[in-house]
C-alpha cells in the first residue's frame, strides 16, 4: 500500500496532512484489522480481571475472540477463544472461573492451561494417525505479556518485545499503577457503547485539547451553575477548581508527548486539589514517590497506547478499549479504573465524577461521539480530501522531552509545552506515523 | 390524613411522566420528583446482574437530589449540546404496572417500559427496554416520585442515551 496517498508527512515543509479516505475506505479498514489489531500488540485487559487460580476473562483482538485464562498455578495465558474441533466460541461469558472449559457444541474439553483434556468418544472415533499428530489444545497467542497489571497480546509472533513496544510510554502506565501500593482495579460495572464512525476519531479525540470548550459548553454551563450553588447533593467536578478550560488562563498549562510506536499523552496542570479523589493520598504519595512525581499523578492525563488502549485521568479515571467493527462503526468498552484501597468517600466521588463526564449516558461523552458521527458524514466530501486538523503546534513541537518529562525520567520522541490555547495537534502525527509504518508495503504496492 | 396508592393512581402517575418526557415538557416532568429523589440506572456487573451499590460500583446514571436532574434538563434543552439538538423524537410505553407495597402515603411500584427513539440527526431509530421500580410518596396531596430505578436491559448504548429515552 502506498501510504503517501493517505498521509502527507513532509516535516521539511512544515506539512502534515491526513486524507479523509483513511476513515472511510473498506480496503484500508480491512488492512488495519489484519496489520494493527490482529497483527501486533493490542491491550487485552487488566490482570485484576482474573485474580484467582482458574479465573478467566474474554475479549477481542480485532475480530478474534480471546480468552485470557489463569491456570491452577496462577500462570496467565491468552488463547484464541475457539474450539479447535469446529471453531465454536468456547467461553461464553465476559469473565468467570473454570478449571475446565467444555465446548457446548461437541463437548471437547480443555484445562485452565489450555491443554486438551478430553475428546468425546475418541477411541470409538476411528481417527487416523494424522489426527493424533495434531495439537488438540487451545491455540495460544504467539505473544502475551504484561506491564504493571496491564495485559497485552499479539496474534503475530513477529513483533518487538512488549517492553520495547511500550518504550518510554511505560512510565505513564507506571504513573497510573503507582497511585496505590496495592495496585489497580476496575470498579464493578462495565459500560459498552458504539458510535457510527471510524475508530481513529476516538484515538484522536482523547488527545484533543482543542475541542473541549467547543464540544462541551453545555457541560461547562452545568459546572458554572454548580459553582454558584455548592451543596452536598451536587456532583463536585475536578474541572470546577481548574483553570484548564478557562479562556483567560495564563502560562504553561500542560502540553503533549509523543512516543515511538504511536503512543501519545496530552496533559494539563490541575494541581493537588481535593476535587481529585486521590487527594486523600497526596501526602503518602509524596513521601513514597517524591513531590514532583506525586504532582504528575494529579495532572490531567490522556494516554493512548496504540492502537486500542486509552487511560483518561481528567474528570475521573477511565480505561477505554477501542474495537473497530467497520470503517464507520466502533465499539468502546469502558471501565472506571481506580487505585485499590482508597476510602469509601474517595471511591464514591470518583464514581460520581465518572458517570457524569465519561458515560454515554452522561453529559460530555455524547457530545464527542456525536461529533465523530458528524465527521464521518463529512468525510464523504472529497473535493478537498486533505484534512487540516493536524497542524496546530507545528512550530512548538521539539525533539525529546522537557523539564516535566525529566522528573519522570521519561524520554519522549517529541514534546510540546503549551498554554491553554495552543492545543497541540502534532501529537496525532505519532499515531499516523506508526499507522503508516505498519500499513505500508507487503503487497507489491 | 394520607392516601394509599391504588394501581389506577400508579398508572396515572407513570403514564403522565411518560407523556411529559415524550412531549418535552421537562419542567413539569421535574415537578413529579421530590427534592431528595434518588434517580438510578445501574450498570451491568456481568451477563445476569446489575450493580447493586452505587457508592462502590458504577451506574449508568446515579443522582441523589432533583437538583442534578435539573442540570440534565438544562443541558438537554440548552441548545449547547450537539448530541441533544435537535432533540430525538421519543415515545415511552409503560406496561405491567403493579403496586408491590402500599402503606399510608408511600408505595413501591414496578413496571416495564419500552422507549422508541428516532434520532432525526442520523435518521436512525432505536428501541430501549427494561423495568422501572418506583418509590412514590404523598406530598401535600399529590403523588411524587421519591425513587426511580431504571434497569436498562439492552445496555450496549448506541452513541447516546439521555434521561428522555429511558
Amino acid at each position: 500500500m502506498d501510504v503517501t496517498r493517505y498521509i502527507d508527512d513532509r516535516p521539511e515543509d512544515g506539512a502534515f496532512r491526513v486524507n479523509r479516505a483513511i476513515f472511510t475506505d473498506q480496503a484500508v479498514f480491512d488492512r488495519e484489522l489484519t496489520r494493527l489489531f490482529e497483527g501486533g500488540w493490542v491491550f487485552l485487559g487488566m490482570e485484576s480481571q482474573a485474580p484467582a487460580p482458574h479465573d478467566f476473562f474474554t475479549t477481542f483482538a480485532g475480530r478474534v475472540p480471546i480468552l485470557v485464562q489463569r491456570d491452577g498455578e496462577g500462570h496467565l495465558r491468552a488463547f484464541v477463544n475457539s474450539c479447535p474441533h469446529k471453531g465454536a466460541r468456547l467461553a461464553q461469558t465476559q469473565a468467570g472461573n473454570a478449571r475446565l472449559h467444555v465446548c457446548p457444541y461437541h463437548s471437547w474439553s480443555f484445562d485452565s492451561a489450555g491443554r486438551s483434556k478430553a475428546i468425546k468418544w475418541q477411541r470409538a472415533g476411528c481417527y487416523s494417525a494424522a489426527f493424533a499428530q495434531d495439537e488438540h489444545g487451545l491455540a495460544e497467542l504467539p505473544r502475551f505479556a504484561g506491564h504493571r497489571g496491564f495485559l497485552f497480546g499479539s496474534l503475530s509472533a513477529d513483533v518487538p518485545e512488549l517492553s520495547e513496544y511500550l518504550g518510554e510510554a511505560a512510565h505513564l502506565l507506571d504513573l497510573v499503577a503507582d497511585q496505590s501500593a496495592e495496585g489497580l482495579e476496575l470498579v464493578p460495572g462495565q459500560v459498552t457503547f458504539t458510535y457510527a464512525a471510524n475508530w481513529k476519531l476516538q484515538l484522536e479525540n482523547c488527545s484533543d485539547a482543542y475541542h473541549f470548550t467547543s464540544a462541551h459548553p453545555s457541560y461547562i454551563r452545568v459546572l458554572e451553575r454548580r459553582q454558584q450553588e455548592i451543596s452536598a447533593d451536587v456532583v463536585a467536578s475536578v474541572w470546577e477548581s481548574s483553570d484548564f478550560w478557562k479562556e483567560e488562563a495564563q502560562g504553561v498549562a500542560g502540553g503533549s508527548y509523543s512516543f515511538a510506536h504511536g503512543h501519545v499523552l496530552n496533559w494539563g496542570i490541575f494541581g493537588v486539589t481535593p476535587a481529585i479523589p486521590l487527594y486523600e493520598s497526596a501526602q503518602v504519595l509524596a513521601e513514597r514517590h517524591g513531590e514532583a512525581r506525586r504532582d504528575w499523578m494529579f495532572n490531567m492525563r490522556n494516554l493512548t497506547i496504540f492502537p486500542n488502549l486509552q487511560v483518561a485521568e481528567n474528570a475521573s479515571s477511565q480505561l477505554r478499549v477501542i474495537r473497530p467493527l467497520g470503517p464507520g462503526l466502533t465499539e468502546m468498552r469502558t471501565w472506571c479504573i481506580a487505585p485499590k484501597g482508597e476510602s469509601k468517600a474517595a471511591r464514591r466521588q470518583r464514581i460520581r465524577q465518572y458517570e457524569d463526564f465519561f458515560n454515554p449516558t452522561g453529559m460530555a461523552t455524547p457530545d464527542d461521539t456525536v461529533s465523530y458521527e458528524n465527521c464521518q458524514a463529512g468525510f464523504a466530501g472529497t473535493v478537498n480530501p486533505w484534512l487540516q486538523g493536524h497542524a496546530r503546534g507545528m512550530t512548538a513541537s521539539v525533539a525529546g522531552g522537557n523539564r516535566f518529562s525529566d522528573v519522570l525520567g521519561m524520554q519522549p520522541e517529541r514534546s510540546v509545552l503549551a498554554d491553554a490555547q495552543l492545543c497541540d495537534e502534532t501529537l496525532y502525527h505519532s499515531y499516523y506515523r506508526a499507522w503508516a509504518a505498519r500499513m505500508a508495503g507487503g503487497d507489491g504496492a | 390524613m394520607t392516601a394509599t396508592l391504588t394501581r389506577a393512581d400508579a398508572e396515572d402517575l407513570l403514564y403522565r411522566e411518560a407523556l411529559l418526557l415524550d412531549t418535552g415538557r421537562f419542567a413539569d416532568w421535574l415537578a413529579l420528583f421530590t427534592a431528595d429523589v434518588e434517580f438510578w440506572m445501574p450498570a451491568w456487573r456481568d451477563e445476569t446482574t446489575t450493580t447493586q451499590d452505587p457508592d462502590s460500583e458504577l451506574s449508568l446514571i446515579y443522582y441523589k437530589g432533583r437538583r442534578n436532574l435539573e442540570d440534565r434538563v438544562m443541558r438537554l434543552t440548552s441548545g449547547l449540546s450537539v448530541a441533544s439538538a435537535p432533540l430525538p423524537r421519543v415515545v415511552h410505553q409503560v406496561t405491567n404496572v403493579l403496586v408491590l407495597e402500599a402503606a399510608d402515603g408511600v408505595a413501591e411500584v414496578s413496571a416495564a417500559f419500552t422507549c422508541h427513539r428516532h434520532d432525526v440527526r442520523m435518521n436512525r431509530s432505536d428501541c430501549f427496554f427494561g423495568r422501572y421500580l418506583y418509590r412514590v410518596v404523598d406530598e401535600g396531596g399529590s403523588w411524587r416520585i421519591a425513587r426511580k430505578v431504571v434497569t436498562l436491559l439492552n445496555d450496549t448504548i448506541p452513541t447516546v442515551v439521555d434521561i428522555n429515552s429511558i
